[in-house]
């Protein structure tokens, strides 16, 4: 129960490794969670994954333009407004000769010579309007692939009014918010989506690690030591083995669990919304957020 | 193909070699060996080994760590079809070097991966024997699950969809195939599992709607011997009804993965396949979409599908089915009974009748699901049209990361226990593409509050969480191995390797580890000593007992 790495007898061969191994670990226990993980990781590695393995290029917005502009006038007959196939053309985007293709080099084969027993005709086009058409179809195909860039679309579809009857009322959410208070112009300050997110998720847990920012009303603990002795303060990490916190002089302390040695309660200011998950329907969020959005 | 033959004859000799595998090796529960990903083809991760046990693991010592350095070092052995000017890990990984593998341990050897890169270890020390690395061309690097292994060679898949044979003495490549487009967005990340002659790979890839696959190669040549599509490609194809067009089939998903198991007297190959695509918006695949989502058993040595099971019909929320379906011979009822059992992502417990695919009980293990109706009455889950993402958002549990996701479960057969670890959260779905068509995922993810994380231990007779252990930390717990030491090891989340009593769930000892741990812990016998290995981030774990 009470063994860890360091602290049993060895193999005396591992013991040379064993004192490389065992610095991380002991310093692993000074930081918090958080702390250790972000100092693990460079900053190349904290850069956000936004989905996609190939190395899409980025166009400048007027090559774009002329190639949606020359695509509108002599594709999009036959391969649809959006490229994703027509009547008679098939979907460009999911087009294995597009997905091969660079820079126009393989397109532009297609687009000079015809595919006469496709029923595809040729057509006279230069060198930079066919790159300029590549360059919108690969836009294109990026847009799709990498999910990280996505845009979330209009959530206003709630009614202001059920919201504000559910905030005074079911939801709770007037126990410790104040429209007037804490949320006065919440509806200035932040876009729907933010305001959505933040009644079902205040606290940024998954990417807190990777963030500089101050967490968002930490948890703090209360550790009773078998002496009688009382420790208060922000929890900064809780396995089965150890706990740690920061005192309000800026402190750190940890202790070692055994069970229930010592005794610890942990309060969660945020526990409303995280017991709201279960009980929340998709309406009443709706309709909450519509109705914060109109605290301007 | 008319050689092979003689080339069989001419790697008999080499039964003396020290390296080779030998193939009983597979069919027995591991032991004198790890010789495969799960350990044995039954994906159980139940080892009979006792050495280390709840009496003696008061004594378990640090035997050496390995440090994995990934990247092309003068002494690595170098191929790949990249350029020589390689992106830096970071750039390349986003995620981060994660020993993902389980190593294959074989005759004092461990040989284990990350995204293009193999090492052979000694076992005993922790020595580095040899590293190849692959110069890739792209992909996704989000992990790789390890090698497979027949005689003396190394089979092992890359980024960019390559498989690759290695001499397992050298490190040094024998040929490589491409199974899959890089271009299309394709990435694999299986381990290959070698049954008889079949090297049998998979691929995943989730980002331009393409169809998966499960292939099988030769071993000496890396010529294809079968491909199997995980959906109908024409009309009239078995499970054509439950898509509206062939052009959604074709670009209907399906990945396959998660290395499958594999039933010898059956000699059928169960493997679990991926979502349907688009993965989230499914207003242009209407209809179960099979056989996405599905837990499935094909004939291993023509690739044909001898029965399926859908868990997830006409999936929205990148619930992948390709959890490992662990294989035991139990009772129900009181008869004894074939089975599969399969912890799913969508928080579904399953058991089927592995002889024909039948199901014998659905139960759901994550307290939090809100997305089904229920269960039909053949025991597939009824999903709540409702809680398909919506442009203003639903609120759903589990979120797209799943109740479990794929570190290997493990079933012990002397409790009777089914043991995964799972997550007790929610996400927001908001519908991002509302075209009749859409495109990639279609659709945006937030995530929502969690109720925390678990190591569960289910009654496979009933479904019922039999005890469960909350972890009071954050992060993942990774995979698990349950020992007939009475012991079952798993992460915390919090760095620590931990030994439970499988029976129920007491903690009975534990180490700090530099990372959590990131793969399905192992163990086996060398020199009469019995060994723990367990990977944590970019560092590989061995315990033994004080001698």
């Amino acid at each position: 129960m009470k063994i860890s790495i360091c602290g049993i007898r060895l193999f005396p061969a591992a013991l040379f490794l064993l004192l490389g191994a065992c610095l991380p670990i002991s310093a692993q226990t000074q930081r918090t969670d958080a702390g250790a993980n972000a100092q693990a990781r460079p900053p190349a590695q904290q850069r956000r994954f936004n989905g996609g393995g190939r190395n899409y290029k980025e166009y400048p917005p007027e090559v774009l333009e002329n190639g949606h502009k020359f695509f509108s006038q002599n594709c999009a007959f036959c391969h649809g407004a959006n490229a994703k196939g027509g009547e008679t053309g098939p979907d460009l985007l999911r087009s294995i000769i597009v997905l091969d293709d660079e820079n126009g080099e393989k397109i532009g084969q297609v687009v000079l010579n015809g595919r006469p027993d496709k029923g595809m005709p040729k057509f006279s086009m230069t060198q930079e309007q066919i790159s300029d058409i590549a360059a919108f179809l690969h836009d294109r195909i990026r847009a799709a692939a990498l999910r990280g860039t996505y845009q979330i679309l209009n959530i206003l579809v709630g009614d202001p009014k059920a919201g504000e009857a559910y905030f005074n009322g079911a939801g709770g959410c007037s126990a410790c918010h104040s429209v007037s208070g804490d949320l006065a112009h919440i509806g200035a300050k932040y876009d729907p989506v933010a305001i959505q997110q933040k009644i079902v998720m205040p606290r940024e847990e998954r990417y807190r690690a990777r963030s500089a920012a101050p967490e968002t009303a930490p948890r703090t603990v209360t550790v009773s030591l078998p002496s009688g002795e009382m420790i208060s303060g922000k929890l900064d990490h809780i396995d089965d083995f150890t706990v740690a916190l920061t005192d309000a002089h800026g402190d750190y302390h940890s202790f070692a669990r055994d069970g229930e040695t010592p005794k610890i309660e942990i309060h969660d200011s945020l526990q409303a919304h995280i017991d709201m998950l279960t009980k929340y329907t998709d309406f009443d969020i709706h309709n909450l957020t519509a109705y914060l959005v109109t605290l301007k | 193909m008319k050689f092979l033959p003689f080339l069989f004859l001419a790697i008999l000799p080499g039964a003396l070699d020290a390296q080779m595998l030998d193939p009983a090796l597979l069919l027995k529960p591991p032991a004198d060996a790890w010789p495969t990903y799960n350990g044995d083809y039954s994906g159980r991760r139940f080892s009979p080994l006792t050495q280390i046990n709840q009496s003696t693991i008061k004594t378990l010592n640090l035997a050496w760590v390995y440090h994995a350095l990934p990247g092309e070092t003068p002494r690595s052995i170098v191929g790949g079809e990249g350029p020589a000017e390689q992106p830096g890990a970071g750039e390349r990984n986003p995620f981060g070097a994660s020993i993902k593998s389980t190593p294959l341990m074989v005759n004092g050897v461990l040989y284990f991966t990350t995204p293009d890169n193999t090492w052979a270890i000694d076992a005993r020390s922790g020595r580095e024997l040899w590293h190849y690395f692959w110069r890739t061309k792209g992909g996704i690097h989000i992990g790789n699950r390890g090698v497979g292994m027949y005689g003396n060679w190394l089979f092992f898949e890359t980024p960019d969809n390559y498989l690759v044979s290695l001499d397992a003495k050298t490190g040094k490549e024998r040929w490589h195939v491409e199974i899959a487009d890089v271009k299309q967005e394709y990435f694999s990340t299986p381990a290959p599992i070698v049954v008889g002659n079949h090297v049998i790979v998979g691929t995943g890839g989730d980002s331009l709607d393409v169809p998966g696959f499960l292939e099988s190669h030769d071993p000496e040549t890396g010529a294809i011997q079968w491909k199997w599509w995980s959906e109908p490609l024409k009309k009239g194809d078995a499970g054509a009804e439950t898509w509206p067009d062939e052009y959604a089939m074709r670009h209907g998903g399906g990945m396959t993965w998660i290395p499958g198991t594999y039933d010898p007297e059956l000699h059928l190959y169960y493997i679990g396949t991926g979502n349907p695509n688009p993965v989230m918006a499914g207003q242009s695949r209407k209809g179960d979409d099979l056989f996405t989502c599905s837990i499935v058993a094909l004939n291993v040595d023509t690739g044909k599908m001898a029965w399926y099971f859908q868990a997830s019909p006409h999936d929205t929320h990148d619930w992948d089915s390709a959890q490992t379906p662990v294989l035991f011979d139990g009772e129900i009822d009181g008869k004894p009974r074939k089975l599969l059992a399969q912890a799913d992502r969508n928080g579904y417990f399953f058991v089927l009748d592995r002889t024909n695919g039948k199901n014998i009980l659905t139960k759901a293990y994550l307290p939090t699901l809100n997305w089904s109706k229920g269960v039909d009455s053949s025991g597939r889950p009824i999903p709540n049209p409702e809680k398909e993402p919506q442009v203003a958002g639903v609120l759903v549990s589990p979120p797209s990361g799943g109740a479990t996701n794929w570190p290997p479960p493990s079933f012990d057969p002397e409790t009777g226990l089914f043991y995964v670890n799972s997550s007790d959260s929610f996400s927001m779905f908001y519908l991002t593409d509302t075209d009749p068509h859409p495109e990639g995922y279609g659709a945006a993810e937030r995530g929502a509050g969690s109720l925390g994380r678990a190591l569960q231990a289910i009654d496979y007779k009933t479904g019922k969480t039999i005890w469960k252990h909350d972890y009071p930390g954050g992060g993942g717990a990774g995979g698990l191995l349950s020992t007939a030491g009475k012991l079952l090891f798993s992460g915390d989340g919090s760095n620590h390797l931990i030994a439970f009593d499988p029976a129920n769930g007491k903690v009975v000892w534990h180490a700090g580890l530099s990372g959590n741990v990131s793969n399905g812990p192992e163990t086996y016998m060398l020199d009469g000593k019995q060994y723990l290995v367990v990977g944590a981030g970019d560092s590989l774990f061995s315990f033994a007992l004080a001698d």
